[in-house]
């Protein structure tokens, strides 16, 4: 015990010595996170917050266009552009605007497509009128023009996914804006013929069943909607616990060098509790590390204008997660602090191995976006292992039981680093 | 009893295309100081290295007080024993105080006992004014007195130190010498390796000469300069029986 707890001081003295590993350790994990989430703030919203701009030619100036430029407008995802400088935008300029990629989208409502909606919705009401006995009052266009269509016009590197979002966008807009004007139709007629109507009748609902949206997560419902927050803290802050590599590594092979661990080898007692030392020593470095960056996720981020960490409902899930990683990163340091001869080899493998494992792991942008083979891969690396852990407890208010085959791979690599590590250490001595 | 006794060791390294030792035998009763002299590359470290268990003879044996050195009594001879090794076996970025307090913890010592233990010994070799200053900025004595005190805290029967005095000034070296006669005086036995044979001839009662991995001479430094009428010091000995050749 005295063994262990002097080794953690011993070794807590080293850091604080080590200005650049300080810095390694908290700085630059800090600023990772915090420029990461910036810069990928932008694409993260992409899927979610962008605004698209629609530009749309108003030819018709009746209800239909009003009704689809409110409509697109109300969605919040569209930004509806009816004007060029001040001038109604006509179809001739969208065309062009469209042909030189400077919109992706157009949207013209041809000339009396209202009226045409307001014939069709007469014809039907006069229709039923008639069969109930009632005399045909509304007004009828003499004959229907079937060629009227409200037109699309889209960039041809418009995605496929868009450009049919928008298509249903319109088919929606269009199938309202003729229920509404039939309905009301149904209502004028009837007011007309009795006049006390016109106080007690029930606006007409459109929508008697309407469409609502539930996530839901393997723990419980879930309420947090993927970030660039949500992502990129949880997903740097593993990176930067790995980077511990680095210092351990270079702690051991200094050790080496500069003859202490000589020292350490002529003092009876089990140089495993030394080593039991260490690893506590940098676990609790990476545990802290790992906290510092979700403090940064809570505090940090809203001050940006970013959203805020959300950290789930388990705790303590949350927290063997940060220990098991510590644990994994540790025993990685303690690998290939033990397989490396000098300091330069160690920092370029390290380093470059978790760059490597990282980005194949899901830190730089989550798995589930790549293709399928590399998600294979990608699954074998620690790193996402951890971040798929603490995803289970962030976004899907994940508990133990849920993080368990994660954490059992993280403690199993682990284990079976620091063993080869132990093996290679003892081999040395004989 | 024997201190030391060493039986036909023989090493030869991992990739290495001769042997290091081949077949070297000593022994030296207990109490006494001696020397391990050689030139370069002779195998002093080696013996030493086998002596402390940190590198395994490929054949031969090693008696320690009596406790054959194999990797079950590896342990207990550790802790009877008390190595200096060449290169500076510290933290270089702890102080002095934290190296030995780290150490001292390590051997099982702790608290205001451990610190007076520490405290006397940073005094005896003249440290006291540097006890908290980090060992990488000390001057290159003041580095080989703190190497020697990490290995002492433990009160070692047997102390073996692989040239302690390389590199040190007159007044360091002194202190240094001072103090190995001195821990002889109180009883325990001292091996010492070193290329200063001057240094050698003053202290050590009993000295061993080695070339090649092997025993050349061993025997009392005023015998062996009398036994050699043409020599007049322990150095013409020692180049009677090692040559002038330069080793690589
Ligand atoms: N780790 C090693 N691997 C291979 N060969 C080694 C190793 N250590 C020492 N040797 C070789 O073993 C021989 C004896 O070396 P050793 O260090 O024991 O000599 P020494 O008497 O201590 O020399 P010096 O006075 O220079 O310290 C030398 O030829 C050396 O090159
Ligand atoms: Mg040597």
């Amino acid at each position: 015990m005295l063994r262990l707890i002097a080794t953690i001081r011993k070794e807590w003295l080293l850091l604080l010595r080590d200005k650049a590993g300080l810095a390694l350790l908290f700085v630059m994990p800090v600023v990772l996170i915090t420029v990461m989430a910036v810069i990928q703030d932008a694409p993260f919203k992409d899927y979610q917050e962008i605004k698209f701009d629609i530009l749309t030619v108003d030819n018709d100036h009746g209800r239909l266009g009003r009704h689809i430029r409110e409509g697109l407008g109300g969605t919040g995802q569209f930004n509806v552009i009816d004007t060029l400088q001040g001038a109604p935008l006509t179809e001739a300029q969208a065309q062009e605007l469209i042909a030189d990629g400077t919109y992706k989208i157009c949207i013209t409502i041809p000339k009396g497509a209202t009226g045409e909606i307001v014939s069709n919705a007469n014809k039907i009401v006069n229709d039923i009128s008639k069969r109930m006995g009632i005399p045909a009052q509304l007004p009828v266009k003499a004959i229907a023009s079937d060629s009227l269509a409200v037109q699309l016009y889209f960039d041809p590197a418009a995605k496929k996914a868009f450009k049919s979002a928008i298509r249903q966008a319109l088919d929606n807009f269009l199938t309202q804006v003729q229920t509404d004007l039939l309905l009301e139709r149904i209502q004028m007629q009837l007011r007309s013929r009795d006049s006390s109507v016109h106080d007690t009748f029930p606006t007409i609902r459109l929508k008697a069943v309407g469409l609502q949206e539930t996530m839901i997560g393997k723990g419980k419902q879930i309420d947090v909607i993927s970030n660039s927050v949500q992502h990129n803290v949880p997903a740097w802050s593993i990176f930067a616990m790995f980077f511990i590599v680095i210092p351990i590594a270079g702690n051991m092979i200094r050790e080496r060098e500069d003859g202490s661990l000589v020292r350490l080898k002529l003092i009876p007692g089990n140089y495993l509790s030394i080593l039991a030392g260490k690893l506590l020593f940098f676990v609790g470095i990476c545990v802290v590390q790992f906290y510092l960056m979700i403090l940064v996720g809570l505090f940090g981020m809203p001050l940006l204008g970013l959203p805020k960490l959300q950290l789930g409902v388990d705790h303590l899930a949350g927290f063997i997660t940060a220990v098991s990683i510590g644990i994994t990163a540790t025993a990685y340091g303690i690998l290939i602090g033990t397989l490396f001869k000098t300091p330069n080899q160690a920092l370029n493998f390290g380093a470059i191995s978790i760059v490597i494992l990282s980005a194949i792991g899901g830190i730089w942008i989550p798995l589930e976006v790549m293709p399928e083979k590399i998600q294979l891969i990608g699954r074998c690396s620690p790193l996402s292992w951890g971040l798929d852990a603490i995803n289970d407890v962030y976004l899907r208010n994940g508990n133990i039981r849920l993080i368990l085959p994660d954490i059992i791979r993280l403690l199993a690599c682990g284990l079976l680093m620091l063993g080869i590590a132990a093996r290679v250490e003892q081999r040395r001595i004989s | 009893m024997n201190s030391i006794e060493v039986k036909d060791l023989h090493k030869t390294y991992a990739g290495a295309l001769v042997p290091s030792l081949q077949g070297l035998s000593f022994a030296f009763p207990e109490g006494s100081i001696v020397g391990l002299l050689g030139p370069n590359g002779a195998g002093k470290t080696t013996t030493i290295s086998i002596l402390c268990g940190l590198v395994k003879a490929d054949s031969g044996t090693v008696k320690i007080f009596d406790l054959p050195q194999d990797a079950a009594r590896r342990e207990a001879v550790k802790r009877i024993i008390g190595i200096v090794p060449q290169q500076i076996a510290l933290f270089p970025q702890l102080t002095a105080m934290e190296n030995l307090t780290y150490f001292g913890n390590l051997y099982g010592f702790k608290g205001a006992s451990l610190k007076q233990k520490i405290t006397n010994y940073l005094e005896a070799f003249g440290l006291e004014k540097a006890a908290h200053k980090e060992v990488r900025k000390f001057s290159g004595g003041m580095k080989r007195r703190t190497n020697i005190i990490a290995a002492i805290l433990h009160d070692p029967q047997l102390l073996v130190l692989d040239e302690p005095t390389a590199g040190v000034d007159v007044q360091s070296r002194s202190m240094i010498l001072q103090f190995l006669r001195e821990y002889n005086r109180q009883g325990k036995s001292v091996l010492y390796t070193s290329h200063l044979l001057e240094e050698a001839q003053q202290i050590c009662e009993d000295i061993v000469i080695i070339d090649e991995g092997k025993l050349i001479i061993q025997g009392r430094p005023e015998d062996m300069i009398r036994q050699h009428a043409d020599c007049r010091n322990l150095e013409e000995v020692f180049l009677l029986y090692t040559g002038h050749a330069v080793r690589d």
